[in-house]
Parts: structure tokens; sequence; C-alpha cells
């Protein structure tokens, strides 16, 4: 059977696939999007990560060596795709605060900072003055969040331990989406009197509504209320990715779930339709223009051998740093690793160098030179790369 | 092929888990799946029993970006527990709800009746029925009577309907829908005698009535695709079961021709309305209304073929929700031990479309309907009464205007 027919078709479901697919749609373009499992952003802290390795965000990438992806966007491209996020987080309701000018601090669950750019508002408080006290609640048998790490990194604070019924993040979290659960959280804590100027919890304020819970929280008790991201399972996280998900349903775009790209069907240079993995029968996807986002290794963009490293769905070149030997520094913390560099080359308009296709375009961690994990920009970089890719595909369809 | 070998614990699949959100006593895909897996040897026991609160949504194997068969892990543990232990009644009671339906068909009045008794019900409960819901009411006139074959060849498109228990036996009516709509747009619709797809018995665990459904089935199904028909279902779970568990689980050897010749019916009706030059006016349906996909159309991982019909129709307001289970699984929200558990996705449920004040709720799935429905309290309509809906308003119009003409 033949399929129904596309403008535009994205691979891949993460953030850059995401913007790419709704900077596609806004622009009037029928767009589908394909995607073979959740995205990593899922597991993310939900934090919109520009440039974390310093403190100002677009400082750093101003010294960036001209062949990381984001020299090809440049800085008004990259200020401008951040406020389209901001809008989309609005529309979606779960509002994003912050400046691409200046990175603010989160707390992490061993008790260190972090640089971020863009945050839920439920942790717009975590950037807290020296000096305030804090004091952290947790909850009973929670894996992976120990109070006292924290308290022995902070002088100024204190934790309190609740017992939600239930020990993991998502279980605690969707019991904070019910309003009588919420009710007795906040008469325990109104009981403890902490005089303290924060209360930090660990990121569990319901799945559907963060901002009200947090609202009632900190009203009741008369203090600023933040969250501290959890190892994964990541509640933000998960927050972020549906509410991305629920602004490219609302505006129409058509989403294939589950099922990876199996092979594509290309007529001379143009791409004309790809073929998913569906349940018992191939289901054929056929566009115009095609947007590959597909990530790098851990969400299976790249693939990497023995000796060297593949593109897995079009089998575009790739460039990889050297041999085997170069991809790796000996000392794990050491800084940039070569693998990291490894990657799809773009052009100018986002187009693969060396492909022999010409309506195909390709954005976040599968471009060349990004670098993320050592500059820590993942999902600054999809978004910056999804909509400038986007913006050419859109220029090459009309 | 990928195995629970292939699982990095990255957490996605207990993201997207609805029984564990809201059921401690389940230890959710990760470790019920992959992890537990590596425990589980041919000739040693199975001890665990929480593996069959798992209500095999299969959200858990959409999400899994390694496409680790997660719930087919556990739908094989679900199995092999059943093999080693006694199954209690409720589960030979639902793995043969076909026999149900029938009964309960030819005698309609009289078991609608006795089912929504306060002595039955409370009988229910004594049985291991969950006792807050309505059950299911039944129909005289099935599908399985009156005509079986409907629609002149127009197009070259020859489809048999797979409609599957719950259209046939509770909701003929919009099965008529579904069957004047193909014919209505060209296809030659065959409506042959069949039975359950067998997915309450595998749910049920109970293999070997699951394979003489599927069995009965597939023979049908073969010599009717043999001469070139191509198989459509409407109920998601149904359609699932005939392209994933034929082949994949009950290993029937007609089961790779099945999954390859069966599709949903919006994706047969979509396909006649872009490329085969199906003409036909959509009417202005002015209605506001939540689209509740089921699990197992996620699942198929087509799409959501209907929300592409529902673009066409003037004046729909649809909005997509896929993010909640329904929480009644089938059978599986029907019995006291996972009352609780249906209950609190019923709920969560309901909560994102009342969220959205909509007049009516749609999905592709009876049972999704039936529970939706009791804990919205609003319609809930299968997406074939709406596209019909709007098709008869076009045609009238249509009507109307060349009767102006003269």
């Amino acid at each position: 059977m033949s399929a129904y027919g596309y403008d535009a078709v994205v691979i891949g479901g993460g953030v850059s696939g995401i913007m790419a697919s709704l900077t596609l749609a806004s622009r009037g373009f029928k767009t589908a999007l394909v995607s073979r499992g959740d995205p990593v952003c899922c597991l993310s802290t939900g934090c919109i990560d520009v440039f974390s390795h310093s403190d100002e965000p677009l400082g750093g990438i101003r010294a960036l060596l001209p062949d990381h992806p984001y020299s090809l966007v440049g800085e008004k491209g990259i200020v401008d795709s951040l406020s389209f996020f901001l809008e989309i987080m609005g529309e979606a309701g779960l509002p994003y605060e912050g400046d691409p000018g200046r990175n603010r601090k989160i707390l992490t669950p061993i008790g260190s900072t972090k640089n971020t750019c863009l945050v839920p508002r439920t942790m717009a408080h975590a950037d807290m003055p020296p000096g305030e006290y804090l004091h952290v609640i947790s909850f009973q048998g929670i894996k992976d969040f120990f109070p006292s790490y924290i308290t022995s990194r902070h002088r100024n604070s204190t934790y309190s331990v609740y017992d939600a019924g239930v020990p993991t993040t998502l279980g605690i979290a969707a019991r904070f989406d019910d309003a009588s659960f919420l009710d007795a959280f906040i008469t325990w804590l109104r009981g403890l009197e902490i005089p303290l100027d924060r209360v930090a919890l660990p990121a569990v304020l319901g799945t559907i509504d963060p901002d009200s819970v947090m609202e009632k929280i900190s009203r009741a008790i008369g203090r600023k209320v933040f969250e501290i991201p959890t190892l994964p399972p990541s509640v933000p996280g998960l927050r972020l990715f549906r509410a991305l998900k629920r602004v490219m349903q609302n505006r129409g775009i058509h989403l294939y779930w589950g099922k990876g790209v199996t092979s594509v069907e290309c007529q001379g240079r143009t791409v004309e339709a790809v073929t998913l993995a569906t349940t018992g029968r191939a289901k054929r996807v056929q566009g115009r223009a095609f947007v590959l986002a597909t990530g790098s290794f851990v969400s299976g963009g790249l693939f990497a051998g023995r000796d060297s490293v593949r593109e897995t769905v079009f089998d575009l070149p790739v460039a990889a740093p050297g041999e085997r030997k170069d991809w790796f520094n000996t000392d794990f913390f050491s800084g940039a690793h070569g693998i990291e560099r490894a990657g799809v080359r773009v052009d100018r308009d986002f187009r693969p160098v060396g492909a022999k296709i010409d309506n195909l375009f390709a954005c976040g961690s599968i471009l060349a030179e990004c670098e993320i994990m050592s500059l820590q920009c993942g999902h600054g970089l999809a978004v910056a790369t999804g909509v400038a890719a986007a913006k050419s595909c859109a220029q090459e369809l009309s | 092929m990928t195995t629970f070998e292939h699982c990095v614990r990255c957490t996605l699949c207990v993201e997207n888990c609805p029984v564990f959100k809201v059921n401690p006593a389940f230890p959710g895909p990760k470790q019920a799946g992959p992890d537990a897996q590596r425990f589980r040897l041919d000739g040693e026991r199975s001890v665990d029993d929480w593996v069959k609160l798992c209500c095999q949504c299969q959200r858990c194997e959409v999400a899994c970006p390694y496409g680790v068969n997660v719930s087919e892990i556990i739908l094989k543990a679900q199995l092999k527990y059943s093999r080693e232990h006694m199954s209690p009644f409720t589960a030979h009671l639902f793995a043969n709800t076909y026999h149900l339906g029938k009964l309960g068909a030819l005698a309609a009045p009289i078991t609608n009746a006795v089912t929504s008794s306060g002595a039955a019900r409370k009988v229910m409960g004594v049985l291991g029925l969950a006792t807050n819901l309505p059950m299911p009411e039944y129909r005289f006139l099935t599908l399985n009577r009156g005509r079986r074959r409907k629609g002149k060849r127009r197009s070259s498109r020859k489809v048999v309907f797979f409609h599957g228990c719950y259209l046939g036996f509770n909701r003929p009516d919009i099965g008529r829908g579904i069957r004047d709509l193909l014919a209505g747009l060209g296809c030659r619709v065959a409506i042959p005698r069949q039975t359950c797809c067998g997915l309450p018995a595998l749910g049920n665990s109970d293999l070997e009535i699951a394979k003489k459904f599927a069995r009965k089935n597939a023979r049908m199904l073969v010599e009717y695709i043999d001469r070139g028909y191509q198989v459509v279902y409407a109920c998601t779970s149904c359609g699932l079961t005939l392209v994933h568990d034929y082949p994949e689980v009950l290993e029937l050897p007609e089961g790779r021709k099945i999954a390859e010749n069966t599709y949903n019916v919006h994706e047969v009706i979509l396909d006649l309305l872009e490329n085969d030059g199906c003409s036909v006016e959509f009417g202005e349906v002015d209605r506001t209304i939540a689209y509740h996909i089921p699990c197992h159309l996620k699942a198929l991982g087509i799409g959501y073929p209907a929300a592409g019909i529902f673009e066409k129709v003037p004046g729909l307001k649809i909005t997509v929700l896929d993010d909640h289970c329904c929480g009644l699984a089938g059978s599986y929200g029907f019995k006291k031990k996972n009352q609780q558990t249906a209950e609190k996705l019923g709920t969560i449920a309901a909560s994102a479309i009342k969220a959205l004040e909509p007049d009516a709720l749609i999905s592709d799935c009876g049972a999704c309907r039936m529970q939706l429905g009791h804990y919205t309290g609003l319609p809930a309509l299968d997406p074939s009464e709406v596209i019909i809906a709007s098709l008869e308003k076009g045609a009238s119009k249509k009507s109307r205007g060349k009767r102006r003409i003269p």
C-alpha cells in the first residue's frame, strides 16, 4: 500500500528532531516525525545546557573552533532558536526560564552545582546566593538520592525525610499529581516549621503540573522551593519530552513511534521514502525532504565498529578522528575524548558533506565536532541546529 | 534480532509503565522483563508472581530505543508462570470471552439484566471480578448474523473485515457502520464467520486456547488473502494480535502472511482517499473531541491513521492524547486484584481528557471506550462514528446542491 505523502519527514524523536519538526510545521509544511523509541532527553535533567563549560554560554561559543556546528548557526540564530524553544514551552504549559547571555546554577544530588542555561520553573530557585540557608526534603527509601551528600557540602543546610509510601521517583511523582497526597505532604511540611530560606526536593513534584504543585507548597510554607534533578528515571526529563510531544501533536505533526528505519528509497540524488520496521508489515513514510536527527552513539545514530564509525540510516560519510587509538584519552576525566568529535560533517545549509543526496539535512548530536559531553552543550546544540537545519529544509521545499 | 541481553538499563521503559507508576508491588518492565529474564531457566519453577501484574499495554516496548522486546519477554514469563501454577477461575473465564460473548449475545436481554443486577455483582465479587465497573452489554443481532458481503467492486480493493468480539457481540452497530463505510468508498467487504483473535486467552495465560482460536482464524484469513483480499481490523488489540502475536508468540505457519496483509481500517480509508482518487465530501462536524490513543495502536507503530482522516473534517477540533493507558487492558481491570490499579489509571487518563473540556472522546479500542466513558461520563465514540457523521452531512449537502441546480 502506498503511503501518505509528507512535505518533510524528520528521523529521530529527540530535542533536535522535535525542534526541527516544529519549525517546519510552523511554516505550514506537512510534517512527520519517525522515532525508534523515546529520546535520551527523557533521562536528562530537563535543563537546556547551551554551553555549560563556561559561565557565559555565548562567550564560550564565540571562542569555539570554526568547525563546531554552533558556528554554522551563528549567535543570532542560537538566540532566536532558544526564544522559539521558550515560546513552545510556554504553549505546552511547562514554561522555562533563563537567559542565553548568562548561565545559572542548579543543585545536583551529590551536592555540587552545575551550570546550565534554561531551566524549568521548578528549578528556577536553585541558583542560591551565597550564605542562604537550605533545607532538603528526601523520601523514605528513594534510590540514588542521599540528602547528606548535599548537607555535607553546604554548611548552612539540614534535611528531613518524608514517607510517601512508595520509594521510586516516578511513583512519588504520580502521587504528587493527586491533591489529597499533596495536602497531606504540606501538612507534614508545615509541622516541621522550617526556619531556613529555601526548601529543595528531588524532582518528584508531579508529572502533570509541577509548577502549581511547587507554588502550592511554596505558598503554604512561605519559602522558596526548588527541585533537584535525579538519576534516571528522570521526571523533569520526561516532563520536557511529553510537553514537546504535546505541542507537536497540537500542531498536526504525525508521529510514527517505536520502530526504526530499516531501508531508504532513493531516486537519483533524492530520497523519496523511508521504511519502518513496523510490527508485522513494513510501513513506508514518504516525503519531499528529510531531516536526520538520530543522535550519536547512545541514541544509535552513529555506530562504532572496531576501526570505523558508521552512520546508521543513510550510511553517510562519517568524520572520525584517526585510528581507534586516537578515540580515547587514557584518563577518563581528562577532558575531550577524540571520539566525541566523530559525526556527520555538514555544509552551511546543514546538508551532509559528501552525501549523494540533495534533499537531506542533518542536526543535533550526530553532527561532527560537536563534543557535547566535554562542552556540555547537548540540548542547546539540539535546539539551535534543529531549527537551523529545518530552515534550510524549508527553503528547499519552497 | 534483539533480546534481553541488548537492554542497557536506561529506564525509558520504566518511565512509560503505567502499572509501575501506581502499583508499588510491580517492579517495572526493566526488572520484570530483561533483568529477571536472566534468572528464568527452563525446568526452574517461576517464583515471580508479580509478573502477572503487567497489563501488557506494551508501552515499554514502544519506548525502548534499543528494540528490546520487553513486553514479549514479560508475556512469555507470564505464560511460563501459569504453566507451573494453578490459574485462578477468572483467568479461565476471561480466556474464553468469545464463548461468553456468544452465549451472552444469544440471550442478550437476559444477560444484560443479570450482569447489572445487584445479586450477580455480589457473586462476581466472590469469584474475583471487579465490581466497580459496569459489564459490557451484549446485542442479539451480532455481526455474525446477517449479510456476509457488501459492496460492488468499484475500486479494485477487496477487504475481509476482522471485527473481533467487541464489535461482534457488543457493538455490532459500529461494525455495520464500518462495513458500510468501506463499501461506500468502493471496497468489496466480506465479513466471514470468525472467532476471537486469541488475545484474551493470551492475556490470561492460556496458550492452548489462544492457539485454537488463532488457527481457526488463520485458516479462514489465508483463504481470503490468497483470493486477493486485504485483512482489515478496527479493534487495535485484535490487529496487534494478528500482526504480532500470530507469527511471533503463537508461531503460526501462516502468521507472517497474515501480518503482511493486514491493515488498520483507517490506513485503508486514508489510502482510498489519498491515492485511489475516492471523491467524497466531508461535512462540518462542529465538535471538540479528545482522541485517546489505545496502547495497542501505539504498539503497532503505524502512526495514528484516523487522525489523518479527522484533519479533513471541517469544524472538528481534535486533540490527540497518547501518554496514558486507560487501565482496563482488556480483562485486566475486570479482575479484583487489579481493580485499584485500573481505577487509578482510569482516573489519570480521564482527568487528562476532562482537562480539555471536550464534548466527547474517541478511541479505536472498545475496552478504552468502556473504561474512559465510565470515568469521564462523556460519550465514547469509535473513530468511524465521527467519519460517518461527517460523510453523511457532506453527502446530504451535495444532494441538496444538486437539487438546486435545475
